[in-house]
């Protein structure tokens, strides 16, 4: 394929429109493939982005769509958006293709036609998936990408662009030629004004973005987005998943003037979603392309090396330096938080989530905590893509609403903070809990943290039934003594045995601890069958000692071996490795004496 | 389930008076009528002057196909007769825009002559035909009736309808099929050109049989072959018949749809002829149409003349059973109209049966431009409930109408219910139903039996004086912390038709029982319904029974022998049903069984609320290194494979569920005369053997709770075979489990014989003779050393004397104390701190 006849990043539609034209032969007046035929799926088009975006790697030409760009990007061009789909609004209906005269015309991925098709009576529905996307919750600044594009590109293709439109006899130019600087998305957005400061300041202090409404762009770096699914199966995009959706942004300045009719009739059967989500507060995304994120893509550069060995036991080796510097020398709590940050939910049987090991460091008082829980915080912000905290105070858990909530008046699931994407860390801070009584949310809230970390589920509230979902957060508690709202998997006493605050590491070596991270964590594991003869023997032997060790007692120490196996960078169980497990529960028995 | 239809009758409506006024008046001759009526009249001449006063047709206001649809139903687009979609109908319809039938379909069908579906080759008229023949032959299969000349289903229940004066006839799709697949298949794919004909029909019988009945009557049908769920609906499902089930999330208010206006000139008064609505749209009359007057702008609407009919959006959500992993619940709307207003209510489960419809939107009201988006929804033709939780709930009279409940509940398809029988005909279904539950804890196969027969329950019996014995089985487990205790409960509450969790820690009374509240908007008392409640038919879950606060526990007596729930508050005197089974747990008061002790010393629960579990489990953790191992392996395999451990032969939960739920509603067995025999024998027996040959102590070994215990289990155990009669062998196997637990939790341990007065007071009648004993020794000691009025002695003291002189029996201080202070309580003796001083 020469070079293509058309710009993917500055007119994507065009490039859609050509292979729609190519592929039903419209130029004839018989068009040799009836469009019906398509049935919605792919004509062809997706490949020409896949091949542009990967094989000529114009993925890094795409500005990625956040508050920043937004004040640039033209609509109707190609972006990409990084966010956790929040809310799944149901399938859509649209006019797929339809004839325009002689011609057939192809809607898909816009929002409204272009041309007129009013009298046409040849007109093919397909539908496309509505996703409500956020950006991730807690999400770490370090996972931004930090080469911003310079605004001046847009102009320029934008004359490109409007050269093809000329040619085509486009009707669409809806930006003004005035307009140059800014887009009229973010003069809209202008006009009907971000909500005050002082509203995102009180969002930060409780981290709870759900006492606010959500149907706002909340702060600054809060950018939701509505996007447009095509051809892909259902089970491919979850609830909680974060994705990177590359598609057609699309702004539509009559769209945004409707609502004026506020009778009931219309309003339950325009898209509920419609109206709570105006479109020049929530951008139009119509996906082309999407992928499924994992940790490492967030890594800038994604340095693709292979965990050799030495090198896993080297980036272990300082890692576990700084933790315990920030621990304040406490070199067992942080063996256990080193091992707590590589746990994950691998595996579920039943209700028992395989893998997690939630960890709970006691002995901590209110002025402790703020010394060593803003550490680690600052620490865990460096080292994790998401970060999340909770003071858990009686008025927080009285009042926060934990659970996802479906609101039917707007049909929308109101966020909760305990909707959070697979892998990301939960610090909850239980000092500051006094005694009082609980009010029926605060019970609920209480179940929901239990639940939460005793199965790694969370009961999103229906109304009418609760849903299940499962959920994958390594939870950090501290407190004064054991925390029975909160019951970890580990209880380790926190002993720091200094105060001095650590120096910031090197911007190299948190690179390579978050790649340490990402990577070691999505190690495969197994045993051998020897050694796991050994482990056998040595649960049995410990159960007839003890009698009051269970079953979560093996489970957590046969998690902590896997896990420092894995941080070792090795993928099956050794003896050295189980032994080191044993030991260091031995260690933290002795503390809990 | 129409039948629970709308409070608002269309025909009390607000527009009624006149209409009876006006209708024989303005009706014969209108144009607007004629049109209205239109395809009526043309494919049915004859009838056309038995024809009723008309009734708004229920696709008359829907009637205009939305556009989108075109392209997919442009191939059978009705005929002119049937107007349905306005051949003009360039602007496609938008949100409120419903339009009648265009006037110029009402005048081509005067002249056409009307033979096919437009675009297909069916012939309105065999359509006709067919739906003729089925409503006059088809004759219900079940009904066992050699009449063949006697009166087919369908056309008895037009008779039914026209005595009743009922506005609609229920047909069911099964039916249509057994009598005609092509019609079935007709009306699936061609759902509004069928069904109004299929309503001219039925009008044109309904005029033959009585000219002068005077309402519409319209076909509803329900219960088709399939039914599709909402994830699937897809742009291929327009203008087809659909059936779904949801749960009603939303309800719009009644909203009053404008069929017929009439406008009235304010200058001279003159009435115009009633406009109807077209697309939508009504078009008032720019100028008086009385030639004399011809005012200019002077028509004003007159409200009480014109017509409206009710209409109401719903929204359906989907259940959560159809919800994938990973997704929220899908929603659709649905339209109701006239009858079917407010047959649903926000909560309840109901199958659905519609035509799903698309139609495009408008960008804003006042603009022709399009959206390429559709709105989809669904044209409700028929709606049923199929949870009948509210129902049952509002009946506290039914207790033992099994048959009639059966239809109402969740329908069970004949295959599942097949594949259950067959299931409960497998001789080891018992055991296999055992080891499918909560399959990964092990052993405790007699505790999970004990759930098994809870599960099931037993039948409830409510004798004509009144009395009323409970049906369902109270079970306790008491072991040491670790023993799996709690995921027992956790999989019994996910497992049970209908289950709360609760901890006996957070629990209070009133979040068991009910409570009064006040509602903050309109202050009225209202009563909430506490877990027990809640959890009326099935199972309520008690974690930490011991913790509860006795308070909360004593609610329970009430609930656990009378199955209500009396609440006298605030002005509400009420008694709520409260007929489930309680599951507890509890954990002996150290946080380790001490063997030595009874049952009620290691718990501290009365003996009043222990004797109403009918079985009471102790759970302990034995020192045995072959479990350990098996836990060890388990929780390896746990970790380092990843595929599950492959269960042999174990019921998966989704039909252990089904198959719990499918005895409990349609099996209820009934106790053999045999096994009525072996009851009594047996309970004798148990009886007998707390007289032991030639001792003096009556040791209660049986009370008659026991017997009903085991009534009850004997009933479950048959019902886990899908068995109508209790045999031998589950009385067999009821006494066993009662044995086991009995012999667990009631064995007195100086004795080792089962005492049930354990359970009953606490004290075993061991216990109760070493005290008397005790008591003596302690009189005659005291009697021997003190004098009266002489100095005191201390406990101690006591204590050394009566070792010297009882020494074969031990005796512990604290045995001395409590029998110095009964001493006391007679007045024999004052007791001062140790010292004890006769009197």
């Amino acid at each position: 394929m020469g070079g293509p006849p058309y710009d993917c990043l500055a007119n994507p539609l065009g490039a859609v429109r050509l292979a729609f034209e190519k592929a039903i032969g419209s130029e004839l007046e018989t068009p040799s493939t009836h469009p019906s035929a398509f049935n919605g799926k792919d004509w062809g088009a997706l490949e020409l982005f896949r091949h542009f975006l990967f094989q000529e790697s114009g993925l890094s030409q795409v500005p990625i769509l956040n508050p920043k760009t937004l004040r640039w990007v033209q609509p109707n061009s190609l972006v990409r958006y990084r966010g956790m789909i929040q809310d799944m609004l149901g399938n859509e209906f649209y006019a797929g293709a339809y004839k325009d005269g002689n011609l057939w015309r192809t809607n898909k991925f816009m929002d409204v036609s272009q041309y007129p098709m009013g009298s046409s009576p040849d007109m093919c529905i397909w539908e496309r998936r509505l996703l409500y996307c956020v950006p991730v919750p807690g999400q770490n600044s370090w996972t931004e990408p930090s080469s911003e594009m310079e605004p001046n590109w847009s102009s320029q293709t934008r004359e490109k662009r409007r050269r093809m439109d000329d040619e085509d006899n486009d009707p669409m130019d809806l930006v003004p030629d005035d307009e140059i600087k800014s887009s009229p998305i973010t003069k809209k957005m202008r006009e009907d004004g971000l909500p005050s400061p002082s509203q995102s300041r009180d969002t930060k202090t409780t981290s709870s973005s759900s006492i606010t409404s959500t149907f706002q762009s909340v702060d600054k770096d809060n950018l939701p987005c509505l996007v447009k699914i095509y051809d892909s199966p259902e089970s491919e995009l979850k609830l909680n998943d974060v994705f990177e959706f590359i598609g057609v942004l699309t702004f539509d300045s009559e769209l945004a003037v409707e609502k004026d009719d506020n009778d009931e009739l219309s309003n339950s059967f325009y898209d509920d979603a419609l109206v709570h989500l105006p479109p020049n507060k929530v951008p139009r995304l119509h996906c082309l392309i999407h992928r499924k994120l994992a940790v490492q893509d967030f890594l800038p550069g994604s340095p693709i090396i292979q965990p050799k060995p030495h090198l896993v036991k080297e980036t272990r080796e300082a890692l576990f330096r700084h933790l315990t510097a920030v621990l304040g020398n406490d070199e067992v709590a942080a063996h256990f938080v080193l091992l707590h940050l590589l746990s994950k939910v691998h595996a579920r049987v039943d209700d028992v989530a395989v893998g997690k090991l939630s960890l709970n460091l006691t002995g901590l008082n209110k002025e402790s905590v703020s010394v060593f829980g803003t550490r680690l915080s600052d620490t865990f912000k460096n080292l994790l893509p998401f970060t999340n905290c909770m003071p858990l105070t009686l008025e927080y858990l009285n009042i926060a609403s934990l659970a996802p909530k479906k609101d039917y008046q707007a049909n929308r699931l109101v966020p909760g903070v305990l909707q959070l994407p697979e892998g990301s860390h939960l610090m909850v801070d239980e000092t500051r809990l006094e005694s009082g009584s609980l009010n029926s949310t605060g019970i609920e809230n209480t179940k929901l943290l239990k639940n939460l970390i005793e199965f790694q589920k969370v009961e999103y509230d229906f109304q009418y039934y609760k849903v299940e979902m499962a959920t994958d957060v390594q939870l950090l508690i501290f407190s004064e003594g054991k925390s029975n709202i909160v019951p970890a998997d580990v209880i380790v006493p926190f002993q720091p045995s200094c105060l001095e605050s650590t120096e910031m590491p090197v911007a190299e070596a948190l690179e390579g601890w978050r790649w340490y991270l990402a990577t070691v964590r999505s190690l495969p594991h197994s045993i051998g069958s020897e050694i796991q003869k050994v482990v056998e023997d040595d649960l049995v032997a410990a159960r007839q000692m003890d009698r009051s060790l269970g079953s979560r007692d093996f489970s957590r120490w046969l998690t902590m071996a896997r896990l420092i196996s894995s941080s070792f960078g090795e993928t099956s169980l050794s003896k050295e490795h189980w032994e080191m497990a044993k030991e260091m529960e031995r260690l933290r028995r002795e503390r809990l004496k | 389930m129409a039948s629970g239809s709308s409070p608002s009758n269309f025909n009390n409506g607000p527009s009624s008076p006149d209409d009876s006024f006006s209708s024989p008046i303005a009706n014969t001759s209108s144009p607007a009528h004629r049109r209205r009526r239109g395809r009526r009249q043309a494919s049915t001449p004859s009838s056309a002057a038995g024809t009723p006063p008309p009734n708004p047709s229920r696709f008359a206001n829907s009637a205009s196909t939305p556009t989108p649809a075109r392209s997919t139903r442009r191939g059978r687009r009705p005929g002119p007769a049937k107007s349905t979609s306005p051949a003009v109908a360039a602007t496609p319809s938008s949100t409120d825009d419903f339009s009648m039938p265009s006037s110029e379909g009402g005048e081509d069908m005067e002249e056409a002559t009307p033979t096919f579906v437009w675009g297909t080759n069916i012939s309105v008229q065999d359509v006709k035909n067919a739906i003729q023949m089925f409503i006059k032959h088809f004759r219900d299969p079940q009904e066992l009736s050699n009449d063949i000349y006697g009166e087919g289903k369908y056309t008895r229940l037009i008779h039914r309808v026209l005595e009743v004066e009922g506005e609609w006839i229920d047909v069911d799709a099964h039916d249509v099929f057994n009598y005609d697949s092509d019609l079935y298949n007709k009306m699936m794919r061609y759902p509004l050109e069928v069904l109004a004909i299929f309503d001219i029909v039925l009008m044109d019988i309904v005029s033959v049989i009585n000219p002068l009945f005077d309402k519409h009557v319209q076909v509803r049908i329900h219960n088709l072959k399939s039914s599709t769920s909402m994830r699937n609906l897809n742009p291929s499902d327009i203008e087809k018949m659909v059936s779904l089930k949801g749960m009603v999330i939303r309800c719009s208010s009644i909203i009053p749809e404008i069929r017929e206006a009439v406008f009235r000139c304010i200058v001279c008064g003159y009435h115009s002829e009633p406009v109807v609505v077209d697309r939508g749209r009504i078009s008032e009359p720019t100028s008086c149409l009385k030639q004399e007057c011809l005012a200019k702008n002077s028509m004003a609407l007159v409200h009480n003349r014109c017509r409206f009919a009710d209409k109401q959006i719903v929204r359906l959500q989907e259940t959560p059973d159809e919800i994938p992993e990973g997704g929220t619940p899908h929603t659709v709307s649905l339209l109701m109209h006239d009858k079917l207003v407010d047959a649903g209510k926000p909560g309840d489960r109901v199958e659905v049966t519609g035509i799903y419809r698309a139609m495009s939107v408008r960008v804003g009201p006042t603009q022709r431009t399009v959206k390429s988006l559709f709105k989809t929804y669904i044209d409700c033709l028929h709606i049923k409930k199929t949870d009948k939780s509210r129902m049952t709930a509002e009946d506290p009279m039914e207790v033992d109408k099994g048959s009639q409940r059966v239809d109402d509940d969740v329908q069970f398809d004949e295959d599942k219910v097949e594949e259950l029988k067959e299931l409960s005909k497998q001789p080891d279904i018992y055991e296999r139903l055992t080891r499918s539950l909560a399959p990964n804890i092990w052993e405790l196969d007699d505790v999970k039996k004990g759930l098994l027969c809870q599960l099931f329950g037993g039948n409830a019996l409510k004798l004509l004086s009144g009395a009323s014995f409970r049906g369902d089985i109270n079970i306790l487990l008491v072991g040491d912390p670790g023993t799996s205790k709690s995921q027992l409960l956790q999989y019994i509450h996910k497992l049970a038709p209908r289950g709360i969790y609760t901890s006996g820690r957070g629990s209070s009374a009133v979040g068991l029982t009910a409570y009064v509240a006040k509602d903050p908007e309109t202050g009225e008392t209202v009563l909430e319904s506490g877990a027990l409640v809640l959890s009326d038919r099935g199972i309520c879950c008690i974690d930490e029974f011991d913790k509860m606060s006795d308070n909360a526990r004593s609610m329970l007596h009430e609930v656990m022998e009378q199955q209500t729930v009396s609440i006298a508050k605030a002005g509400i005197i009420a008694s709520l049903n409260a007929r489930t089974s309680v599951l507890a747990c509890a954990n002996p008061s150290g946080s380790r069984y001490n063997p030595r002790l009874s049952v009620i010393d290691n718990i501290h629960l009365p003996p009043t609320l222990l004797s109403r579990f009918d079985l009471i489990y102790l759970i302990l953790d034995k020192a045995d290194e072959q479990t350990d191992r098996r836990l060890a392996k388990h929780i390896v395999s746990l970790h380092f494979e990843d595929t599950e451990i492959a269960e042999h032969d174990v019921i998966d939960l989704a039909t252990l569920t089904a198959y719990v739920s499918y005895a409990r509603k349609n099996i209820h067995p009934k106790l053999s005369d045999e096994a009525a025999e072996e009851l009594t024998r047996g309970y004798v027996e148990m009886r007998k053997r707390g007289n032991f040959p030639g001792s003096s102590k009556k040791v209660i070994t049986a009370t008659p709770r026991q017997i009903e215990s085991l009534i009850r289990l004997s009933e479950a155990l048959a019902r886990i075979r899908f068995s109508e009669t209790v045999e031998m062998r589950d009385v067999t196997e009821a006494f066993r489990l009662l044995e086991v637990a009995m012999q667990q939790s009631a064995t007195d341990h100086s004795t080792g014989t089962i005492d049930m007065d354990l359970i009953t007071t606490g004290v075993s009648a061991s216990e109760r003779m070493r005290r008397e004993s005790v008591l003596s020794a302690t009189r005659n000691v005291i009697m021997d050393k003190l004098q009266l009025g002489g100095p005191s002695m201390r406990l101690l003291e006591l204590l050394d004397e009566m070792k010297k002189q009882n020494s074969g029996s031990e005796i512990h201080l604290h045995d001395l104390r409590t029998a110095v202070a009964t001493l006391a309580s007679e007045g024999f003796v004052v007791l001062h701190g140790d010292s004890v001083k006769r009197m």
